[in-house]
């Protein structure tokens, strides 16, 4: 019988942790295949995406957050905003949901090697890039990497997301976190403003450097426009992008930029692949 | 290939005979017009028609399908979609809709096999039937197709006035005519040629043609163009263009289910309607309708070609038929094909 | 016949005014006997208007349809007025959608055309499927008079008029800023003559018949998108959350939307036609529409599209309205 690659698997939600509250609010999901086998064969390298439903609620991708380091689950952090992402933000630990994918391609880690990397992000589209972070300082990648520099913004302090990790993050010594908020806040002491302003205060060498981005696509965009005035060059800026989709598999059609499907073909561009990409974002 | 006749007093018993052991898919009349249907005798048939409403992708790739089944909630569970293989035949395919197949197979047939289409392609018969009278939307000619092409069909007949022309296309074809070769005579020299005779007259009624050559360098220095634009304005926004297309196959995934069952369904898309694109966010990467009428004419001949290699139109013309307003794809490719830029 | 001249030149003055944007009204369509809307920017643009009885799709959607995109920095939105050529029911649209706020008067200039009655699209199509050539058609005596291949037809006007027509009551402009020539005589024929058949058959045959209708709809929307009065910013058939109609394609779901939508036509509904034209799959919409519209006349003695200052009829209430249905 062939395959059917519409029908996920169930995995049970193993634990889940309140990022953000309030209206903006997102959980961390970690997610444990009930096949056990399923659950081992289950491999993904950083930047894949993964398609998770609350059964009879609908489906909605998501980058996986975890680490390929982490092997015996995968998390996904999922903003609450429509049907089946409000559904999931309802369930408790030890419920089931669907998981099929990982789908698309990746972030470039192996390429990476012995070079510097810059992690702008903006809101949830922190989510894929603690993936990276988490796989660049795992104990037995870390020396393999040059200096990573994490600069990271939301609206409002409450907004951040992973906001534990970071403080932990911020008392080592072998990674730089610069953080924001877009308006003054009581008690905040960093930065204030937005994202590609404080890639601009933090002034990243763009030497041996990769600089990846995700967030909202007005944000995406002029931190594009500041990491090449900084002289990052097309070719070391990455971003991954989002779209609604459906099937996952490069079938159903919506989420075409030109001629690539986002699903199959990303989620992963560099500048050089967007630059040249003629289509709707 | 193999030509063989069958004569038109022979003709209801084949398809009769054909029925027993197949689901047989044929055009019938209601409604007061064409769409094909299992058909339980030959009578049932009308093979009048210019084409049927709806295009034959409707059987292969239905407009609405269940993925799986499920128990839905927290503790839910689900259930496998059982995959039919029942043997079928499309009778009285035309070419045109016939190519539509050939382009959906390396979307569903790609790196991810959809196997409800799969099923439902490796177990259909194509037996298609020239077309003597296209009418004045039809445009396969502009494509280097014909009204009486056999290339995407199994096996091809022709109306030659007392017999039909049976010519055998493929491996599948030649199975299945064998399975019935007692209706079957070889064909003569003569009804070979009037054959091509009908295919020429029909050829003659085709007065409208697209010009394709050089179209996708052109939309490649096009995207920015005010032309769809202007289009879009006089554009509605329904569906009909993509529902009716024998080469559109976007879809939609949604659960529809009650407390405690329920199932994954799909259902045809459109991307003509804003919701298509609409992130959960409110972001729309296709807010206006511009954006979306300029990605329907890119994916035809653009996206698709780039992908596939062939451009995704078959010369149908349901799309201009059947548009509420008049948005006519030979008219504007043509106004693309002889832009100067 | 309409005067095509004083057409174009009423729409060169129109699109003269300081305050005008753009004018829409008829253009030749692509092949045989298509018409298409036509965006006038230019007086060169409004050259191309026509006013035959090809002329059949209603334009008083397009105001509607405008779509504004966000402004540039320095950019101001232009709030001139749209032309719009209108005949009766188009007129009769732009009415109740003023009624009900969903444009203001000043919105727009009307170029009212009294209207002698347009051709049923699909019947011509369906009597010469072979024209492609673009047909000039003239009403003549009550014929209607073109070429087809050479060859002259002159065909009785009843066999080819739209359904709407034949029992139109508002064939002239009930608002306009310039009407194009003399106003037309009323048809006298009764406006539900139509659906008698239908009203007078048992229950079971009508619901047999309608799940027929139903059974057919692909749920591309074109009767919504082509109806001057469906026009909500969000169709409750797209929500998702609560979903109110299921997304599957079957008798269930299809007879749920096509049956809400008429009630939510019901009283707001001109006649116009423009969702059976638009129908692929030839669902008889208007016959609903006509038989909602009927009950309305008859409980509410209300006939929508008429004055931009009536109050919409499920936006009043009266102690005296009937309550027959409750029962």
């Amino acid at each position: 019988m062939t395959e059917n690659p519409y029908q996920p698997s169930l995995a049970t939600i193993e634990k889940i942790k309140v990022e953000v509250t309030g209206e903006r609010a997102i959980k961390t999901f970690r997610l444990v295949m009930q096949d056990k086998k399923i659950q081992e064969e289950f491999s993904f390298v950083c930047g894949q995406c993964v398609m998770i439903s609350k059964l009879g609620k609908g489906e909605s991708m998501f980058a996986i957050s975890s680490s390929p380091t982490e092997k015996d689950y995968l998390e996904v952090s999922v903003m609450k905003h429509g049907k089946n992402t409000s559904a999931l933000h309802e369930t408790e630990e030890g419920d089931t949901v669907g998981v099929r994918g990982p789908y698309g391609n990746h972030f470039d880690v192996e390429g990476w090697k012995n070079k510097n990397i810059v992690f702008v992000g903006g809101g949830i589209g922190m989510a894929p890039l603690r993936s990276v972070v988490n796989y660049t300082l795992a104990d037995k990648n870390r020396d393999q990497y040059g200096n990573l520099d994490i600069i990271y913004g939301a609206r409002t302090s409450n907004d951040l997301c992973f906001k534990d990790e970071f403080a932990e993050l911020q008392k080592r010594e072998d990674v730089n976190v610069h953080l924001s908020i877009d308006v003054v806040e009581e008690g905040w002491e960093e930065f204030v403003g937005f994202v590609p302003s404080n890639l601009l205060r933090v002034k990243p060498p763009s030497k041996n450097t990769i600089a990846i981005t995700c967030g909202p696509p007005i944000m995406i965009k002029f931190v594009i426009q500041n990491l090449l005035e900084l002289g990052f060059k097309d070719e070391q800026i990455y971003t991954t992008l989002e779209m609604r989709m459906k099937c996952g598999i490069g079938i159903c059609g919506r989420c075409n930029i030109g001629n690539l499907y986002v699903c199959k073909d990303g989620p992963v561009f560099s500048n050089a692949q967007l630059k040249n990409l003629e289509g709707d974002l | 290939m193999e030509s063989l006749v069958i004569s038109k007093e022979n003709f209801p018993e084949i398809i009769n005979t054909i029925i027993k052991s197949y689901r047989l898919f044929a055009p019938t009349e209601e409604n007061g017009f064409s769409g094909f249907n299992i058909i339980k005798d030959y009578s049932e048939m009308d093979l009048s028609y210019l084409n049927s409403r709806m295009p034959p992708k409707a059987i292969l790739f239905n407009q609405t399908e269940t993925l799986f089944l499920m128990k839905p909630g927290a503790k839910g569970s689900i259930k496998p979609k059982e995959i039919r293989n029942e043997k079928t035949a499309i009778f009285a395919i035309r070419p045109c809709d016939a190519k539509g197949f050939r382009i959906l197979d390396p979307v569903f047939l790609g790196n991810y096999v959809d196997p409800l289409y799969k099923a439902n392609r490796d177990n259909s018969v194509l037996i298609g039937l020239s077309c003597n009278q296209p009418d004045s939307s039809c445009f396969c000619t502009s494509f280097g197709d014909s009204p009486a092409s056999g290339k995407y069909v199994d096996i091809l007949f022709t109306d030659i006035e007392e017999k039909y022309l049976v010519e055998v296309m493929t491996e599948k074809g030649k199975g299945f005519v064998n399975d019935f070769s007692r209706f079957f005579s070889p064909a003569s020299p003569n009804q070979i040629e009037a054959k091509n005779a009908k295919e020429e007259e029909a050829i003659k009624l085709i007065k409208r043609n697209l010009k394709v050559e050089g179209i996708e360098e052109k939309m490649d220095k096009m995207f920015d163009h005010p032309i769809w634009e202007e289009y879009a304005k006089k554009c509605i926004g329904c569906g009909t263009c993509t529902y009716l297309c024998p080469t559109c196959h976007c879809f939609d995934m949604q659960d529809e289910s009650t407390l405690d069952k329920g199932a994954r369904v799909r259902t045809w898309d459109a991307c003509m309607f804003p919701e298509y694109t609409m992130h959960a966010s409110g972001h729309n990467p296709r807010p206006a309708r511009m954006h979306r009428v300029r990605n329907r004419f890119y994916h035809k001949y653009s996206y698709y070609p780039k992908n596939s290699g062939v451009i995704a139109c078959t010369g149908c013309g349901r799309c201009i038929r059947y548009c509420p307003v008049n948005i006519d794809i030979i008219e504007l490719m043509n106004r693309v094909s002889e832009m100067e830029l | 016949m309409v005067d095509q001249k004083m057409l174009v030149e009423v729409a060169k003055e129109t699109l003269a005014r300081e305050d005008v944007k753009y004018i829409i009204g008829y253009k030749k369509g692509s092949y045989g006997f298509q018409t298409s809307a036509a965006f006038a920017y230019t007086p060169k643009d409004v050259e191309e208007f026509i006013f035959t009885p090809l002329c059949n799709k209603n334009l008083a959607k397009y105001p509607l349809k405008e779509e504004k995109l966000p402004l540039k920095r320095g950019e101001e939105e232009d709030k001139r007025k749209i032309g719009l050529v209108v005949k009766g029911c188009d007129s009769r649209a732009i009415v109740q959608i003023i009624q009900e706020n969903g444009m203001k008067r000043e919105d727009v200039v009307l170029i009212g055309i009294p209207c002698p009655g347009v051709i049923n699209q699909k019947e011509i199509e369906k009597r010469f499927p072979n024209q492609s050539e673009i047909t000039d058609i003239n009403e003549i005596n009550d014929e209607y008079v073109f070429t087809v291949e050479g060859k002259e037809h002159k065909i009785p006007k009843q066999e080819l008029l739209a359904e709407v027509c034949k029992t139109c009551e508002y064939p002239n402009p009930v608002l306009y800023d310039v009407m194009i020539g003399e106003e037309v005589e009323v048809n006298p024929k009764a406006e539900y003559e139509g659906i008698k058949d239908l009203e007078e058959a048992p229950l079971e045959n009508r619901w047999e018949y309608w799940e027929e209708q139903f059974q057919r709809c692909i749920r591309c929307y074109a009767c919504r998108e082509a109806c001057p009065l469906c026009y909500c910013s969000t169709c409750m058939a797209d929500l998702l959350e609560p979903q109110w109609i299921r997304r599957s394609v079957n008798l269930s779901e299809n007879t749920a939307w096509n049956i809400m939508r008429a009630f939510h036509l019901a009283g707001r509904c001109i006649s116009c036609g423009a969702c059976e034209n638009a129908c692929p799959m030839d669902i008889p919409l208007m016959e609903l529409n006509k038989k909602l519209g009927k009950e309305v006349k008859e409980m509410f003695e209300y006939t929508p599209g008429l004055d931009i200052d009536a109050k919409p009829l499920l936006g009043s209430f009266n102690p005296d309205d009937p309550e027959e249905f409750i029962k």
